[in-house]
């Protein structure tokens, strides 16, 4: 049995192998895109919206209001990455109701590189908001002597990130697996249900956690800001 | 655990693609449309709202002139009423007058009758009166009463004045005809040779003297010489009191009339 979709080579050419996570991955952008180009052709701004339309506005909104919640200050400047990161684990995760399909999510490759992606992030959104200097002070806080740790801690939570959303779509995959070669019937299912539950809880996570990060960083430089800690309340879910 | 770092690569071009295409497709039309969305009904409702103030506004002016008006009929109706009052009482004035003014004509008319009723009732009851007092001297005469007439009727000559002896002496010279002596009733002889003899004895003549009886003669004695007539009867007398009447009655109802119009 194959953990890993990165594991399964579609096509090879020259040394460049072609894997599962990869094309799922091509197939979820597909879906997004054209359904998002499909609905977003015949928007309305009359009185009458479409259904269609209406789902789409729901979800941008309800991303925006998530991201104003943590306390960014503008939540039209982070929309696009963290709400293309929660689309896209989100729908990654829920089509493993599919049968044949293997969630990219559930490959550390993908994981990674959306952490790498965060780990850029931050401090591209920090530099941007409050200028080189100021981001590079951050790791001086409170005082020099926290650098390393601030390091440390930059690396860590990257890696966890990467790491928790892999363990637990992964470990789903694997667990139904496991359950259809010992209850083959109706077991699974239930199991698939759990699964699309923590599929669409851990997209949450990431895309939360994402946006701690950023805001984190772009406030940080504001000792006197009234909610510095968004990302405590946050971090108890990483057992997750 | 692996990580396959081409893989890696691949996800992070796939990732950042995948937020162009969505950024693309997805965020920037919707929050365009809805920004835009909003951006109408914020327009409509300010246009709704600056229609309300209108309207508002309208109805608060119409509301005024609706006022104004009923008050201008209100007053209106007052002065309508007013005048109406006053052409009322002008009228009923009018129709007072007119009725006190027939009235008083009424008054003058029923006065001028009464007046006019009056007067007849006491010049008819005044002849009544007359015509019974020579009734009763007609009846009187009837018994007797010759030689008293024949001596007053000698007394009379006695006494005429000297003027309407002259004339009657004078119109017995020169008359062609006898004296005429005119009695109700037919006197006895004695009393006609008596009355014959004084007239003779007056006048100083001889005259032929005719004796004819008269009804309307009453009581008395008619004597007619000539033209001239010297007469002593009560017939004379009651014409005389009739046309004393009448006179009395027409000098006094002119001067009623007229005093009855002064009063007014």
């Amino acid at each position: 049995m194959e953990i890993s979709p990165d594991a399964w080579v579609l096509y090879e050419w020259r040394g460049l192998r072609l894997n599962a996570t990869i094309v799922f991955t091509w197939g979820v952008m597909a879906l997004l895109v054209l359904l998002s180009w499909a609905i977003t052709t015949r928007l309305s701004e009359g009185e009458t919206v479409s259904r269609w339309q209406v789902m789409l506005e729901v979800v941008v909104t309800t991303i925006r209001d998530q991201i104003d919640e943590v306390g960014a200050a503008d939540p039209a400047r982070y929309l696009p990455f963290i709400g293309t990161l929660f689309l896209f684990i989100a729908t990654a995760n829920l089509l493993t109701i599919l049968p044949g399909y293997q969630p990219p999510t559930g490959s550390l490759s993908t994981t990674a590189a959306l952490a790498i992606c965060v780990l850029i992030a931050v401090p591209l959104f920090s530099i941007t908001r409050r200028g080189l200097r100021g981001y590079l002070q951050s790791y001086l806080q409170p005082s020099p002597l926290m650098l390393p740790f601030n390091l440390i801690s930059e690396l860590s939570r990257t890696i966890a990130l990467a790491v928790r959303l892999y363990g637990n779509v992964m470990s789903g995959t694997v667990i139904v697996g496991i359950l259809i070669s010992v209850a083959p019937f109706f077991f699974p299912i239930l199991m698939q249900l759990l699964g699309l539950l923590t599929g669409l809880i851990q997209a949450y996570i990431f895309a939360i956690l994402a946006m701690v990060y950023i805001a984190s960083a772009s406030r940080a430089q504001n000792r006197n800001d009234p909610a510095p800690d968004t990302e405590h309340p946050r971090t108890s879910r990483e057992g997750d | 655990m692996q990580i396959d770092w081409l893989t890696v690569a691949a996800q992070i071009a796939n990732f950042l693609v995948l937020i162009w295409l969505l950024q693309r497709f997805l965020y920037r039309p919707i929050t365009e449309a809805m920004a835009r969305r909003e951006a109408r009904i914020e327009e409509r409702l300010s246009d709704a709202k600056s229609r309300r103030k209108e309207a508002e506004d309208e109805a608060e002016k119409l509301r005024k002139e609706r006022k104004e008006l009923e008050a201008s009929r209100q007053e209106m109706l007052e002065d309508a009423r007013v005048e109406a009052d006053d052409l009322k009482q002008r009228l009923e004035q009018e129709i007072r007058d007119e009725v006190a003014q027939k009235r008083e004509t009424w008054h003058e008319m029923l006065e001028e009758e009464r007046a006019d009723f009056v007067e007849d009732m006491q010049r008819k009851a005044g002849h009544k009166v007359l015509d019974i007092a020579g009734q009763l001297v007609a009846e009187f005469t009837a018994s007797g009463l010759d030689d008293r007439i024949a001596q007053g009727f000698v007394d009379q000559l006695n006494d005429l004045g000297v003027d309407t002896r002259e004339k009657m002496a004078a119109a017995a010279e020169g008359a062609d005809d006898p004296a005429l002596v005119e009695t109700a009733t037919a006197l006895d002889t004695a009393a006609r040779r008596k009355i014959t003899r004084a007239i003779h004895q007056q006048f100083e003549t001889d005259i032929e003297v005719d004796y004819q009886e008269d009804d309307a003669v009453l009581l008395g004695v008619r004597l007619t010489i000539g033209e001239q007539t010297v007469e002593w009867s009560a017939a004379r007398h009651l014409k005389r009191l009739n046309r004393e009447l009448d006179a009395l009655l027409d000098t006094a109802s002119p001067a009623r009339r007229k005093q009855t119009t002064d009063e007014q």
